[in-house]
């Protein structure tokens, strides 16, 4: 669940307003329908039982609605409270249905929804985003889930406010435990996330991690049909791994530990460290070569070659970066990796050191972000590794919350009232008409339009 | 969780016992005797039967995984665990289950597509609107409190295969065994390991020739009935002359394994006793009971 607010949003969080997210390929689907017979067979369904539907549980008998908090393509976030005795703050995810012209319709519900709600209702840990209930009335999905007050973006977007000043690096090193805690429940469940960045990476008030927004979490076990014919393109761009880049048909976890080195990178330098360019899909729905984004992480880790990167030869778009390769002059490439060089100037930048208040991610930190930066899936680290590494075992206990010692107070999340409607909830730009069953484009193009 | 079946809500919440399954459907019987003597249905077993060949059915013209087709038939049964089936449309139901498990497996198909294949079959009993079929979707997550992950015992199979060094033809042959204990209540009374392991118990010991064993089952059930219960014999008796090596090696493994041996055995007698009903079994007979008590109801509108 992205609690921060993406481009359309009226929301606080400047920071989040060039952001890319990750396409998805199933968006539901609207039809063409005659009104007429629409109107007719919603009255004719109630008549009967059994498969036709109306919801046992009304979302506004349990929930008072606080406030909006932001929209995304799958629809709106607002924030509630429990009523009748029940306590708490939620956040309630509310799936936009597809409309036709006024009338909404029950047009089958989108896979990225099934899947969000089948893997949160099993999912039980820690650091991964607890899911309350679903309710289903009138036409709609409501996920319920805790209410987290904070999230990574927004904590890094107050670093930078009004100057920039670090996150220190015990919360840095809390943080990025906990995720890898959570990614490890994750992995050995068999459920890659793929859309790790730090809008989905949760804060709860008392500093426990939550990864949220399963939208495009996927069970990997065994699966029917390669992953990559499920979903063309996954990850938002900036954290997208390189293998993902490169067009590979079968990809690992290993692409979420990617993510988690970028959302490493940029806790510390709070910069997403490859702000690449979204290269858009073309009228006919090929995936392009993201050759821009591809461009961002050779600056940083060098050209990836078939020496420290054996299976690159065999992927889709291996002469594409050939091509990259060729069209600069000899030498603008380099093929040694420059992460040490960004690394130790951003601690230098960011005042991390010893003798600093706010501590350093030191020789460990570099070398287990190296090791998540690494281009060969199969020799990045996992999850579990990542727990064991030095970074973690050497230099004292991890608090269970991130916030432990840390003096600043971060704002609370911004809740609107603009609409606290969670039943009309009618935004503008709702309206999918135009785009192309099962569009790649999905978010992509309707970032595009905003 | 996902992988982890003891933490799954098919284990907590799916599951259940032969008398709870009984109870539960007396109350159904109870709440509405007048639709109870007035539209009869076959056995539960013999309807599943129907069922399973309509899905089957609807997934080859799509050319739909049995991994998908079984998800679909656990999504009916548990529907029909809350819901009276004669205050339903079946076919909607079926075809419903059908979306959704091609969407939960990671096989989907577009909601025009299914509808459009499901009128090819049953024009009278689906309507050409999408949104009959959504709005069942949303009455089907609903009554399954959005539990859409379902454990097969395909998965324990193919992993005890390399352990068991199973042949190709006591996988193929256990995989059928599997195939068939969706058309029994198995799926929620027992876990899908027990169920993985009656099914290479079934394959190994009794080994009913392959080319008998589609279509009509009566041979298998004819070896599993007069093999009786060999197995229990051979587990209590290991030094005695016993059965052949190959049979024996399955037996010492279950032995050491913690598998419930009890609850295998009810398995093998439960897939006995439905080859044996489905020689009673009528297609035609399923298709105009159902037919007749949609019409008269209404149900389909």
């Amino acid at each position: 669940m992205s609690l921060t607010n993406p481009p359309s949003s009226s929301g606080p969080v400047t920071a989040a307003s060039s952001r890319p997210t990750a396409a998805t390929v199933s968006q539901s689907l609207s039809l063409k329908k005659n009104l007429q017979v629409a109107v007719d067979e919603h009255i004719d369904s109630r008549k009967s039982s059994g498969t036709g539907y109306t919801s046992k549980v009304r979302v506004r008998d349990k929930y008072h609605i606080v406030g909006f908090i932001s929209s995304g393509t799958y629809g709106r976030v607002y924030k509630a409270l429990g009523k009748n005795g029940q306590k708490g703050e939620f956040a309630i995810k509310k799936f936009k249905p597809d409309k036709e012209g006024e009338i909404i319709q029950y047009t089958g519900l989108s896979q990225s929804a099934i899947r969000e709600m089948a893997l949160c209702s099993e999912l039980n840990h820690a650091n991964v985003v607890q899911l309350e209930e679903i309710i289903l009335e009138d036409k709609c999905i409501f996920m319920v889930f805790e209410y987290t007050e904070h999230d990574l973006l927004q904590i890094i977007h107050h670093h930078t406010q009004p100057h920039r000043h670090v996150i220190p690096a015990p919360m840095v090193r809390s943080i990025l435990f906990q995720l890898l805690n959570g990614l490890l429940y994750l992995h050995t469940n068999w459920v890659l996330h793929r859309d790790l960045k730090p809008a989905n990476i949760l804060v709860t008030s008392s500093g426990a991690i939550r990864i949220g927004d399963l939208g495009l979490a996927r069970l990997f076990y065994k699966p029917l049909n390669s992953l990559f014919s499920g979903d063309k393109v996954v990850v938002t761009i900036w954290y997208r791994a390189p293998e993902l880049l490169m067009g590979s048909r079968h990809y690992t976890p290993a692409v979420d530990l990617w993510a988690v080195g970028c959302i490493f990178a940029e806790l510390l330098s709070l910069r997403p460290i490859f702000k690449g360019e979204e290269a858009k899909m073309d009228s006919k729905k090929t995936v392009p070569f993201q050759r821009n984004q591809m461009m961002k992480i050779i600056e940083i880790m060098g050209l990836p070659t078939k020496d420290t990167w054996p299976g690159i030869v065999s992927m889709p778009e291996y002469t594409q970066l050939q091509s990259l390769a060729m069209s600069r002059a000899p030498g603008h490439f380099v093929r040694t990796s420059n992460l040490e060089g960004w690394y130790q100037s951003c601690l230098k930048n960011g005042g991390y050191s010893t003798s600093s208040s706010a501590g350093t991610p030191g020789a460990d930190g570099y070398d287990l972000l190296s090791r998540l930066l690494e281009y060969d899936p199969t020799k990045r680290i996992t999850a579990q590794e990542a727990l064991e590494h030095p970074y973690f075992k050497n230099g004292g206990p991890i608090s269970a919350n991130c916030f432990e010692g840390f003096e600043g107070k971060y704002p609370h999340r911004r809740v609107t009232q603009d609409d606290n409607d969670i039943r009309s909830g009618s935004l503008p730009g709702t309206k999918r008409s135009g785009l192309p069953d099962d569009s790649l484009m999905g978010r992509a193009s309707k970032r595009l339009k905003e | 969780m996902a992988a982890n079946y003891w933490a799954s809500t098919q284990r907590r919440h799916w599951l259940f016992t032969k008398e709870i399954l009984a109870d539960i459907r007396e109350s159904f019987r109870e709440r509405d005797k007048a639709a109870h003597s007035q539209f009869p249905l076959p056995d539960q077993r013999l309807l599943n039967i129907y069922f399973s060949q309509q899905l089957i059915k609807l997934g080859k013209r799509m050319s739909t995984r049995q991994q998908a087709l079984a998800t679909a038939q656990v999504y009916i049964k548990r529907f029909y665990t809350k819901n009276e089936i004669r205050h339903t449309n079946p076919y909607l139901v079926v075809t419903t289950a059908f979306y959704l498990a091609c969407k939960m497996e990671e096989c989907p198909q577009h909601i025009r597509v299914v509808v459009a294949e499901a009128r090819n079959f049953w024009p009278e009993f689906i309507a050409p609107d999408v949104s009959k079929l959504g709005e069942c979707e949303f009455a089907l997550i609903s009554e399954m409190n959005s539990q859409l992950i379902v454990h097969h015992p395909y998965r324990t199979l193919s992993e005890l295969q390399p352990e068991l060094s199973l042949t190709s033809d006591e996988i193929a042959l256990a995989w059928s065994v599997i195939n068939d204990h969706y058309l029994t209540d198995l799926p929620l009374l027992y876990p899908p390991h027990v169920i993985a392991v009656m099914a290479i118990i079934v394959a190994v010991v009794f080994k009913p020739s392959q080319t008998s064993f589609h279509g009509t089952a009566a041979p298998l059930a004819g070896a599993m009935r007069d093999g009786g219960m060999n197995i229990l014999a051979a587990l209590g008796d290991k030094n005695g002359t016993g059965p052949p090596p190959r049979i024996q090696k399955l037996v010492g493994w279950l032995a050491e394994s913690e598998v419930d041996i009890r609850a295998v055995i009810e398995c093998t007698q439960e897939l006995v006793s439905l080859y044996e009903i489905w020689e009673n079994y009528s297609e035609k007979h399923c298709k105009e009971l159902i037919g007749r008590m949609i019409k008269s109801k209404n149900l389909d509108k």
